[in-house]
């Protein structure tokens, strides 16, 4: 069946341009000098990267994306190890609700929580939204996945390991330390890279809580609304594309490095 | 109780305290908020002050208002976002097909390739179809370069079709994981059998491969459904008009109206539906698969 599996070869190589194909293009115009950000191409300029590192609004959005992404991970990843080490390792009466609760945030769209929360803060605490409110709404979204994969990792924990160690006089420390953390470690790498890129990509609760402080997916989607500023958020694209790319390369490859 | 068994309870109580923070942050950032929002959603806006006069009022405004027009815009989210799943999960099967049956070593190379764009921020993958689709886009520009047409066409862009088509394309990458591991998970004599007993490889895929990759299929559908039916920017950028769906009247409503009970209103149905979808989704899929998939 020679032919079957070309047709499917063939379709698949469609699929992967397909794919690519967004992200090539944004790369190629953001170095076309024109003013429109359109075809065809009128030459190679860096003017629209000059433009975009030297605007102080985009290179903030830069950083605010990084400090609410890192602060996501963090956050999310402490939280979640602290309900997996239950999860994970204990059957007690309420574990089904639990496991349920934790799926709703994945369960729902997730302009409802930007909506909740962005009441919770305005109209219960009475405090304005920024990216400390953005940062509580990603981990929200982002404590699903660290706790799922950490939970993952410590089903079919051998208990007797930890007793044993408890028994020699170890304290929970020492037995967290020497025994659950070596463990987890690949599930913490993970958490902290799915929960980061959770962050990083998102609009939709940043449209809700990032108040002033914009993010970079923030400061595209308002230049793509108002139609104006394009050729720069097309250079802010491409290296933003060019980062979340490089990152998922890395972790990608390392999860098929322990696969194998 | 003697101090003893006290003492046990405290050694029991113990391995628990490591839950507190994660579950004290799931009350107070999601159940309080919902909550919050259900509580509003029969308060009035008088005003510009929020008055609890327990109403029904803002649902009869959300389904009366500008002659339904936001159940109709309801509906249609609903629609385009069914639409979507189905576009996108025929485009991700065949795709999962070949890797699993076709790729031999090269099976976890293929799945990265297809995996790695789709962790760029959605908005940017948007913004790349606009380049290609839109006035002055890639295919606009070859069409004309090749003198098929004289005037840049219209109809790719900023329409309904455009955005069911980006949300497909969008979450294929991602459908064809669930997918391609249904398909890995099917046993081999299975396959041999059917052969054996003269099925033709359509039946052989007919009878037993696409039934024995519906887990699959289901949790593509769980991934896909749910977060396009309350989407808002796909269809702000690339609906025009026709394209527009709820949760752009969801946006509006929260930031630029501020008429929270309203809001909270239209929230709380999208709310309704979006938990019915997924429990009849999950009771399909069971618990515990959605959890490995994740």
């Amino acid at each position: 069946m020679l032919s079957t599996k070309h047709i499917f070869k063939a379709y698949s190589y469609i699929f992967v341009i397909l794919i690519y194909l967004p992200i090539i293009s944004l790369l190629i115009l953001s170095f076309n000098p024109s003013r429109m950000a359109a075809y065809p191409l009128q030459g190679f300029s860096l003017v629209w990267w000059k433009h975009f590192f030297s605007d102080p609004i985009a290179i903030s959005a830069v950083k605010n994306s990084l400090i609410a992404a890192s602060a996501t991970a963090v956050l999310a990843t402490l939280l979640g190890l602290g309900i997996a080490l239950v999860l994970g390792r204990r059957a007690f009466r309420g574990k089904a609700a639990l496991l349920y609760s934790m799926i709703i945030p994945i369960s729902i769209p997730y302009i409802i929580i930007g909506g909740g929360l962005l009441l919770l803060f305005l109209k219960v605490f009475g405090i304005p939204t920024n990216i400390r409110t953005l940062i509580i709404g990603h981990t929200v979204v982002a404590l699903p996945y660290s706790t799922l994969v950490l939970t993952a990792r410590l089903v079919g924990f051998d208990r007797s390991l930890e007793e044993a160690a408890y028994d020699l006089g170890a304290t929970s420390f020492t037995v967290f330390r020497k025994i659950i953390l070596p463990l987890i470690m690949p599930g913490i790498v993970s958490s902290l890279y799915m929960t980061f890129i959770t962050s990083l990509e998102d609009v939709t609760l940043a449209v809700f809580l990032a108040g002033p402080d914009i993010t970079v997916p923030l400061f595209i989607y308002g230049r793509l609304r108002r139609f104006e500023g394009l050729p720069e958020a097309m250079a802010l694209s491409s290296f933003m594309a060019i980062l979340m790319l490089s990152l998922a390369v890395i972790y990608l490859a390392r999860a098929a490095r322990t696969k194998e | 109780m003697s101090s003893r068994d006290l003492l046990e309870t405290f050694k029991e109580i113990r391995h628990y305290l490591t839950l507190v923070p994660g579950v004290f942050w799931l009350v107070l950032f999601l159940f309080v908020p919902l909550a919050v929002m259900g509580i509003f959603s029969f308060w009035s806006m008088i005003e510009y002050e929020l008055i609890p006069t327990w109403t029904f009022e803002n649902y009869v405004a959300v389904i009366t208002s500008r002659n339904g027009l936001y159940i109709k815009l309801l509906l249609k989210s609903l629609g385009m976002s069914v639409a979507a799943t189905v576009v996108s999960i025929s485009m991700a099967y065949p795709m999962a097909y070949y890797i699993s049956r076709y790729a031999g070593k090269y099976k976890y190379l293929w799945i990265n390739t297809i995996i790695a764009p789709y962790m760029i921020s959605w908005v940017i993958t948007l913004f790349g179809w606009r380049t290609i689709l839109g006035y002055g886009g890639l295919i606009n520009f070859l069409l004309m370069k090749l003198g098929l047409i004289s005037e840049p066409i219209t109809w790719l862009w900023h329409n309904w079709g455009a955005v069911i088509f980006v949300l497909a394309v969008g979450w294929a990458p991602w459908l064809v994981l669930p997918i391609f591991v249904s398909l890995e998970k099917i046993d081999e004599s299975l396959l041999e059998a059917a052969r054996d007993l003269g099925a033709s490889p359509i039946q052989t895929f007919l009878t037993v491969t696409l039934p024995l990759s519906i887990p699959g299929l289901l949790l593509a559908v769980f991934f896909i459904l749910i977060p396009t039916f309350g989407e808002f920017v796909a269809p702000r950028i690339a609906g025009g008009t026709s394209g527009a769906m709820y949760g752009m009247a969801i946006e509006d409503a929260f930031t630029r109206m501020a008429n929270w009970p309203f809001a909270s209103a239209m929230t709380f149905i999208l709310l309704a539906i979006s938990i019915v979808i997924a429990f009849v989704l999950i009771r399909r899929v069971g618990l515990e698969t959605l959890m490995e998939a994740l």
